[in-house]
């Protein structure tokens, strides 16, 4: 099977000689991640390059009708994430497709297009310090694999560490995870508290105005 | 002593009172110039190109319409040099050169020589040539209020925002293919400096501390490049605050290859901004550690502080990674100039 992509990348890439000025022969997947207190997001993008998105389109245009339907783009992310495995403190997650883009048929062609995926996945709660592994072995012989880390925006999560191995399809980063102080950009409480709290002392002052009107009424200092 | 120091010390506030008055007004000069410049292109222009050539300040899609890719495979917006009469194509070149330093200007001049080497070498393929650069603006050129000037095509995007006095160059994407070639019998290297400095840095390194800049994985691409806005990934390799003070304005010189682009005063205000986050910058490096003399290098380096981010990345696109490079150069606290609209 080796033999036969790296034939069939080789006649792709003499027949595409003057397209010098992009990628040929690698199908870059780069994923970045992004972790908050209760779950974890992830945004792949696939492009393969021109003298091996033939053998991409085959895969994904499973019919071979020359267009992929939405039925074989779904199918192929749902393969895609197949391929990828989740994991924190030893648990295996089960990611879920959050939306799925692909580009013209003709563009990945020419090894323009970028398909992109985006899935998420629940982490078990726990506080303190955890790892989470990441691995991709989508199309491992033809792969170029990129894996980062967006900087928290949760400031109770601080990453400590990342490492990978030399093709980037393995990833294990480490981060601490700080438990009570509930952080304002991570959730939704705090607009909830401060309309609750708002609504108290709009109540509180609407009693207030009223005891005062009827004292006044009835001649009582205020 | 105590009247030399008053000396002194009324020195020291006449020059920091000299200073703080003459930047704002060097560099409204220069927003000045550039509009004086964008005005006269303008002016150059029938309705129809001028049309094609302004967009609107809010026009999102127009100011994320830049790519590495040849403008045949990813079309931009605005005008392009082919399409201008010889006045035209001087007027236009003067806009983008009166935004830059002399430096930055033939750097980007050097780029565009370059995918013309590529145009005659490949039998006149029409993807490549310096004439396939394009320049757009999105709002009026104002000295007050924002506005924004786009250059470029193959492997080159100039995005430089205007607000006043003040210029943002980020994000901004350089590239050469090919990274060295002879041109009028000199050899030219477009991105020369900042593969050497950034490798002269590395050799300035103890062990330990290459040890901690040197990545153990391969990176195959720019992992912040075109549509990748506002992203800040976590930063790796070796920081700015473990390095001695010569390697830290190694460092900064490194920087100034892209911070340098834009015009003097922009480009002092920046350097100021990346100068004062410089303790948490880091340096990470992937990929080989040697150079043939006279070439480029072939490793990947990233460049990353609270205020920055720089990547220099070879392409292993079917022949030699040094001769093809992508490069990135990114605030993602102010692409765009977003921090200065916010105000």
């Amino acid at each position: 099977m080796t033999k036969t992509l790296a034939t069939a990348a080789a006649t792709l890439l003499s027949l595409v000689a003057p397209a010098s000025a992009h990628r040929l022969d690698e199908y870059l997947q780069a994923t970045i991640i992004s972790v908050e207190k209760n779950r974890v997001q992830a945004f792949t993008r696939l492009a393969p390059g021109v003298a091996v998105s033939s053998l991409v389109i085959a895969n994904i245009d499973t019919n071979g009708d020359g267009i992929i339907s939405d039925t074989e783009q779904q199918a192929y992310a749902e393969r895609v994430l197949r391929d990828l495995s989740f994991s924190v403190d030893e648990h295996r997650l089960k990611p879920r497709l959050v939306s799925v883009a692909f580009p013209m048929t003709a563009e990945m062609k020419e090894g323009l297009g970028e398909i992109q995926i985006e899935f998420t996945a629940d982490l078990p709660g726990a506080g303190g310090s955890r790892e989470l592994i990441f691995e991709n072995h989508h199309q491992s012989r033809i792969a170029a694999y990129l894996v980062n880390c967006l900087v928290p925006r949760d400031k109770n999560i601080q990453i400590t560490a990342q490492n990978r191995n030399e093709n980037q399809s393995f990833y294990r980063l480490t981060y601490v995870q700080a438990v009570g102080r509930p952080d304002p950009s991570s959730l939704g409480l705090w607009p909830g508290v401060r309309a609750s709290l708002g609504t108290v002392v709009l109540l509180l002052f609407a009693g207030l105005t009223l005891i005062w009107r009827q004292r006044a009424k009835h001649g009582m200092p205020a | 002593m105590r009247l030399v120091s008053m000396r002194a010390a009324s020195a020291i506030c006449a020059l920091a009172f000299t200073c703080l008055s003459l930047t704002p007004a060097t560099a409204q000069i220069a927003t000045g110039r550039i509009v004086s410049a964008a005005n006269a292109f303008l002016s150059t222009l029938d309705n129809k190109q001028r049309q094609t050539v302004l967009f609107t300040f809010d026009d999102e899609k127009q100011r994320q319409r830049w790519s590495n890719f040849p403008t045949g495979f990813v079309p931009r917006g605005g005008i392009s040099l082919k399409e201008m009469n010889a006045t035209q194509r001087a007027a236009a070149l003067a806009v983008v050169s009166s935004a830059l330093s002399p430096r930055g200007f033939e750097k980007i001049q050097q780029i565009m020589e370059g995918d013309e080497v590529s145009r005659i070498k490949e039998g006149n393929n029409p993807m490549f040539g310096k004439d396939l650069y394009y320049i757009s603006m999105l709002g009026k050129p104002s000295e007050k209020d924002p506005w924004m000037l786009q250059f470029g095509g193959h492997h080159l995007a100039l995005n430089i925002t205007i607000a006043g006095e003040r210029g943002v160059l980020t994000p901004t994407l350089t590239g050469a293919q090919p990274a060295l070639y002879t041109l009028n019998g000199k050899t030219v290297r477009p991105l020369g400096q900042e593969s050497d400095k950034a490798f002269a840095l590395l050799n300035a390194l103890d062990e330990a501390q290459r040890k901690q800049a040197i990545l153990s994985y391969r990176l195959a691409d720019l992992v912040l490049g075109p549509g990748q806005d506002g992203k800040t990934i976590q930063p790796e390799g070796l920081k700015a605050s473990a390095m001695n003070e010569r390697q830290r304005a190694m460092l900064v010189d490194v920087i100034a290859e892209w911070a340098g682009i834009i015009h003097e005063s922009a480009a002092a205000a920046r350097m100021a901004e990346i100068k004062a986050g410089l303790e948490d910058t880091w340096f990470a490096w992937s990929g080989p550690i040697t150079v043939t003399p006279g070439n480029n290098i072939a490793a990947y380096y990233r460049i990353q502080g609270p205020k920055l981010v720089v990547e220099y990345a070879p392409q292993r696109l079917g022949g030699d990674p040094a001769m093809h490079v992508h490069t990135m150069y990114r605030d993602p606290t102010n692409d765009y100039g977003r921090r200065l609209m916010a105000k």
